[in-house]
C-alpha cells in the first residue's frame, strides 16, 4: 500500500468567472493510514477527493502515490476503490455482479471472482446475502453502504477513497457504521482518504485527519493533537466549540502570563506552556484573543471570583453533561457563550446572572488575525 | 533531455482514452453535413433568383418581394397565421377544461380516456382530413344532419372545405397535446398549495384563479407553442381541405411542384421560419417570467371533486370531445368497408380495398417498412449519441449542438426537404430521388425525440455510477456498454418507437422528395385522396393504424409510464 504526497496542488474551476478550489494543497498521507478531510462545504475537500480519483484534472501541482507520479492518469489505470456518496450501486445487476464489477473489468477468470466476492462479502459482514443475491435496490441504506465498500474493495485496490459514506444514512446507523468502516480498513490495511463535513465523525475515525478551509489545508494532525492545539480560530471553533474573549497582554513572566481582559479591564494570570515559535507572537502590550472550551470554562452563581457577568438563557441538559448558553452582560453584540458542565449548578435557573472565569492552565491564547 | 519530454508527451498521450473522441466526432460531421449546410445553402438561395448562381453580384430580394405584391402570397400567409392563432385558442378552450376534469374530477374510465386521448397524434393528421370530407363534405352525413337541425333557424353548414375546415381539424389533431399537458400539470401541481390556500379562506373559484392556474400556465404556454409549430408546419390538412386556400406550407409545395423554383420557396419557407422563432421567443418572455420552482418537496394526493353536478358535466362533456375526436377513425374504417359514401349511409360492402392492396401498393408498403425502420434505427443511434455528448462530455460548442439537434423540431418538415432539395439534387452530393435523402430528411427531423427521451434518461441518471465503473478500472467503452447504455435503454426504446410510429405517416417532408421509387403509403393514401378514391386511402389508411396502434400497444405494455409520456412531448 502506498502512500500519497500532494506537492502544491491547485485547482480552478472556470465558467463564467474563475473558482480557485484548492490554493495550494501540500501535505502526505501515510501508508495504511485512514485519513480524513474534514471542512465546511465548499472548502475544496471533495475536490481534493475527486482529484485524488483522477475524476477532476488539476491546474497545477502533482499528486504520487508512492514513487510513481500519478498527476496525468487517467482514473481507470489508476488501481483505486472508491465509495459514492449515493453509493453508485448499479440497479441493473444484482448484489453479486455489483461486487464482481471490478473483478470483470480485470477479466478474472470465474472461479476467482468467485471466490475473492465470497470472501469480501464476509468481511464487510454480509456473507448471506448472495444467496439470495437480489437487486440492491431492495436493500437497507446499511447494507448498500457495505456492498458499495465491498465493490470498491474487492479487486485489491491500492488507495480507498469514502466520499461522504455516510451522508446518507440515519443518525444511529452511522455510529455502527463508521466503526464498521474502521474495521474493513484496518482488517485490510489500505491507505484511505475520507472525506466527510461531520466532525465529529472525523474525530471518530480517522487516524489523523486534515481541516480544510477556503481551499486551504489549514492544519494536519490527530483527533487529538489538533482538539488540543488548534492552530487558529476557524480550526478551534470546527473541532468542537470553541468561546472566544478579546483582551490584551500586560506582563509575561516565563510561562506566566498577566491578561488584561477587553471588556471590562479586569486581570487574569495564566500558566500555559507555549512552542517557542508560538510566543514569539506573544508580547507585552500586544492585543490577543483568549480561547476556552466549554468545557473549561468556571461558572459561578456569585460574583467573588467570577470575572465576567452574564444570563443564563438556556440550561440544556445533554445527559453527560449540563450545558449553559450564556448571554453575555458586557457586550451586547457577543455570541452567546457555552459552557458545560458536569452536574447542575445549584440555585440557577435560566435567566440568572452568573460569573465566568477561566481556567488558569487550559486556555488558548490567539493573536487577533486568528493565529496563535 | 528534449526528445525525452516528447517521449513522455507521447507516452502520456497514449495513455488516455481516445475512443470517445472517435465515436462522439460522427454525429457532429453528419450534423455540418446534413444541416447546418442545407440550411446555410438554402437561405443563401433565398436571395438568388432561380436559376443563377450563387454570388454577390446576384443578391436579390425578389423572391421577398411577392410577399408584397402577389395577392396569393399575402394570403397564404394571412390565412397561415388565422390558422395557426385559431387552433391555439381553440384547442386551449377545449383541451384544458378536459384536463382539468380528468385530474380533478371523480369519474369512471380515466385511464382509457387517456390513452385514447393520445389516438389523434398516432393518426395521420391528412386522415383526419379525409375522414371529416366525408361526415362534413357537401354531401357529408354529419352536415346532412346538422344542416337539418340548423335548418329550422334558417342556418346551413358550409361544407368543410377551406379555412374552416382546416381549423376544425387542425384543433381535433393537436388537440391530445393541450389535454395531456394540462392534464399533467394540473395532477403534479402541489395539492398543499391549494389547500393551504382553503385553510385561509379562499373560494375555489379564487383558489383556481390564483392559485391553480398561475401553476399550470407554463405547460399551457409548452403546449400552445407546441400547437403552434405543427398548425404552421401542417401540409396534408391544408392539401386535402383547403381547395384555393393556400397556406405557406402548401404555397411552399406549389412553388416547387409547379415552378421547381427552390428558390422562391426557400424564401417562403425562411418567412415561416421566422414566425416560427417569433413565437417561441414571445413565449419564452411570457412564461419564464412566470415560471416557479417548487419550494416544498411535500405533497399529497389530490382530493377529488365529487360533486354530481360537476361529475355529470365532466362525463358528458369528455364523451363528447372523444367522439368527436374518434370521429375520423371510426369513419375510415367503416369506409374501408364500402365502394363508396355519399349521403347517409355507405353503398356497396365489398372487401375489395383491402383485396387490392397486395396488388396496387406492396411497394410503398416495403418501402415505408423499410424507410421507417432503417431511419429510426439511425436516429436511435444518432440521437443517442448527442445526447450523450451534450449531457456528460459538455463540450465547448455544446449549446449550439443542443441547439442545431432540436432546430428540426420546430421547423415545418416542408422547410427541410426544401433545404435537402436546394443542396442535394446537384453538386457533389446528388441524392435527390433516391432513398437516402428521405432517410437523411427523416434522420434530422426525429433527432429531437430520441435526444429528448435519451437526454431525460440521463439526467436522471447519477452521474456516480459512471464514475463508481472509472474509477474501478473501466475505460469509456467498457462503462458505456455495461452501465450507461443498459441504464438509458428504456429512454431510447421510447425515443425509438415514437419515431417509428411517426415516420410512418410521414408526410410533409416526403410530399416533395419521394420519387416514383420511393414512394411511401402516405404518399399513396394522398394521391388516392386526391384522386377521390376513399375506398381504397381508408383501407390504407387503417392498416397504417393499426401497426402504428400495435407498435405504441406493446411499447406501453413493455415500457409502461415512460412511454406514454414521451407522447406529451412528441
Amino acid at each position: 500500500m502506498p502512500n500519497i504526497i500532494y506537492k502544491d496542488v491547485i485547482k480552478k474551476f472556470e465558467g463564467k468567472e474563475i473558482v480557485t478550489a484548492l490554493k495550494g494543497v501540500s501535505f502526505e498521507i501515510k501508508q495504511g493510514e485512514l485519513f480524513c478531510l474534514l471542512g465546511p462545504s465548499g472548502c475544496g475537500k471533495t475536490t481534493l477527493l475527486r482529484i485524488s480519483a483522477g475524476l477532476e484534472t488539476l491546474t497545477s501541482g502533482k499528486i504520487f502515490y508512492g514513487e510513481k507520479d500519478i498527476t496525468s492518469i487517467p482514473p481507470f489505470r489508476r488501481n483505486i476503490g472508491m465509495v459514492f456518496q449515493s453509493f453508485a450501486l448499479y440497479p441493473h445487476m444484482n448484489v453479486f455482479e455489483n461486487v464482481a464489477y471490478g473483478l470483470r473489468v480485470r477479466k478474472k477468470p470465474e472461479n476467482i471472482i468467485k471466490k475473492k466476492v465470497t470472501e469480501i462479502m464476509e468481511l464487510v459482514g454480509l456473507p448471506d446475502v448472495l444467496r439470495r443475491n437480489p437487486s440492491p435496490t431492495a436493500l437497507s441504506g446499511g447494507q448498500q453502504q457495505r456492498i458499495a465498500i465491498a465493490r470498491a474493495l474487492v479487486y485489491d485496490p491500492e488507495i480507498l477513497l469514502l466520499d461522504e459514506p455516510l451522508a446518507s444514512l440515519d443518525a444511529k446507523l452511522r455510529r455502527y457504521m463508521r466503526s464498521e468502516i474502521r474495521r474493513i480498513q484496518k482488517a485490510t490495511n489500505i491507505t484511505t482518504i475520507y472525506v466527510t463535513h461531520d466532525q465529529e465523525e472525523a474525530m471518530a475515525i480517522g487516524d489523523r485527519l486534515a481541516v480544510m478551509n477556503v481551499g486551504l489545508a489549514e492544519q494536519i494532525g490527530s483527533s487529538d493533537q489538533i482538539y488540543q492545539n488548534p492552530i487558529n480560530m476557524f480550526v478551534a471553533n470546527f473541532i468542537g466549540k470553541m468561546n472566544f474573549f478579546s483582551g490584551a497582554i500586560k506582563e509575561v513572566k516565563g510561562d506566566n502570563y498577566n491578561i488584561q481582559l477587553g471588556y471590562n479591564q479586569k486581570v487574569l494570570d495564566l500558566s500555559i506552556k507555549l512552542s517557542p515559535d508560538k510566543k514569539k507572537y506573544i508580547s507585552k502590550g500586544k492585543n490577543i484573543i483568549l480561547g476556552s472550551r466549554p468545557e473549561k470554562l468556571i461558572i459561578s452563581s456569585n460574583q467573588e471570583g467570577g470575572l465576567l457577568p452574564g444570563r443564563i438563557q438556556i440550561i440544556q441538559h445533554l445527559g453527560k453533561v449540563v450545558r449553559y448558553e450564556i448571554r453575555p452582560q458586557w457586550d451586547s453584540v457577543s455570541k452567546l457563550i457555552e459552557v458545560d458542565r458536569d452536574e447542575k449548578l445549584p440555585e440557577a435557573k435560566e435567566g440568572d446572572m452568573v460569573y465566568i472565569n477561566f481556567d488558569k492552565t487550559d486556555t488558548l491564547l490567539f493573536s487577533e488575525k486568528g493565529k496563535v | 533531455m528534449i526528445i525525452n519530454t516528447i517521449k513522455e508527451f507521447i507516452l502520456r498521450e497514449l495513455k488516455k482514452d481516445y475512443t470517445p473522441y472517435l465515436i462522439l466526432s460522427l454525429p457532429m460531421l453528419f450534423l455540418i453535413i446534413f444541416l447546418v449546410w442545407p440550411l446555410g445553402s438554402s437561405i443563401g438561395k433565398a436571395f438568388i433568383l432561380r436559376g443563377q448562381e450563387l454570388s454577390f453580384d446576384n443578391i436579390s430580394f425578389a423572391n421577398f418581394q411577392r410577399f408584397f405584391t402577389s395577392s396569393m402570397y399575402q394570403r397564404s400567409l394571412r390565412n397561415s397565421f388565422l390558422i395557426s392563432f385559431s387552433v391555439v385558442f381553440f384547442t386551449l378552450i377545449i383541451g384544458v377544461p378536459m384536463g382539468y376534469f380528468v385530474a380533478r374530477v371523480e369519474m369512471p374510465f380515466k385511464k382509457l380516456i387517456l390513452s385514447l386521448g393520445i389516438l389523434p397524434i398516432i393518426t395521420p393528421a391528412f386522415v383526419g382530413a379525409f375522414s371529416w370530407v366525408i361526415l362534413l363534405g357537401k354531401q357529408g352525413i354529419v352536415r346532412h344532419l346538422i344542416n337539418v337541425v340548423l335548418g329550422l333557424v334558417g342556418l346551413s353548414l358550409p361544407p368543410i372545405y377551406g379555412l374552416f375546415g382546416i381549423i376544425f381539424t387542425m384543433t381535433l389533431t393537436y388537440l391530445p397535446f393541450v389535454f395531456l399537458l394540462s392534464h399533467g400539470a394540473f395532477q403534479s401541481a402541489n395539492p398543499l398549495l391549494e389547500e393551504s390556500a382553503m385553510i385561509m379562506g379562499a373560494s375555489q373559484n379564487r383558489i383556481l384563479r390564483t392559485i391553480t392556474m398561475p401553476l399550470v400556465l407554463p405547460s399551457l404556454g409548452a403546449a400552445s407553442i407546441l400547437v403552434f409549430i405543427r398548425a404552421m408546419g401542417n401540409f396534408g390538412i391544408p392539401a386535402i381541405l383547403g381547395g384555393n386556400q393556400y397556406v405557406l406550407p402548401t404555397l411552399i409545395y406549389f412553388r416547387v411542384n409547379g415552378f421547381w423554383d427552390l428558390n422562391g420557396a426557400a424564401a417562403i419557407s425562411i418567412i415561416s421560419v421566422i414566425i416560427v422563432i417569433i413565437a417561441i421567443t414571445i413565449q419564452k418572455k411570457v412564461i419564464s417570467a412566470r415560471e416557479y420552482e417548487t419550494i416544498s418537496t411535500a405533497s399529497s394526493e389530490h382530493k377529488l371533486n365529487k360533486s354530481p353536478l360537476v361529475k355529470t358535466i365532466a362525463i358528458v362533456y369528455c364523451s363528447l370531445i372523444l367522439l368527436v375526436s374518434l370521429a375520423p377513425q371510426i369513419t375510415i374504417i367503416v369506409m374501408s368497408f364500402f365502394k363508396q359514401w355519399i349521403g347517409f349511409l355507405p353503398e356497396g360492402f365489398t372487401l375489395e380495398n383491402y383485396q387490392i392492396i397486395p396488388q396496387i401498393a406492396s411497394k410503398a408498403i416495403r418501402n415505408s417498412l423499410f424507410l421507417a425502420i432503417t431511419a429510426s434505427l439511425l436516429t436511435a443511434l444518432f440521437g443517442t449519441l448527442v445526447a450523450y455528448i451534450t449531457e456528460r462530455r459538455r463540450p465547448k460548442g455544446g449549446i449550439f449542438i443542443d441547439f442545431a439537434v432540436m432546430t428540426p423540431f420546430v421547423l415545418p418538415g416542408i422547410v427541410v426537404s426544401v433545404a435537402l432539395l436546394t443542396t442535394f439534387s446537384s453538386g457533389a452530393i446528388a441524392i435527390s430521388g433516391t432513398f437516402l435523402i428521405l432517410m437523411i430528411s427523416f434522420v434530422i427531423r426525429r433527432t429531437p425525440y430520441v435526444f429528448r427521451s435519451v437526454a431525460a434518461s440521463l439526467t436522471q441518471l447519477d452521474v456516480a455510477l459512471e464514475e463508481s465503473s472509472t474509477i474501478t478500472g473501466a475505460n469509456w467503452y467498457y462503462t458505456f456498454r455495461k452501465v450507461t447504455f443498459p441504464l438509458i435503454l428504456p429512454g431510447i426504446i421510447a425515443g425509438t418507437i415514437l419515431t417509428f410510429s411517426t415516420l410512418l405517416q410521414e408526410l410533409s417532408t416526403t410530399i416533395l422528395l419521394y420519387s416514383a421509387r420511393t414512394k411511401t403509403m402516405p404518399i399513396q393514401i394522398y394521391n388516392a385522396v386526391a384522386d377521390g378514391n376513399f375506398g381504397i386511402a381508408s383501407s390504407l389508411s387503417v392498416l397504417l393504424l393499426v401497426t402504428v396502434f400495435i407498435v405504441v400497444y406493446l411499447m406501453n405494455l413493455f415500457l409502461g409510464e415512460t412511454a406514454s409520456s414521451s407522447f406529451k412531448l412528441g
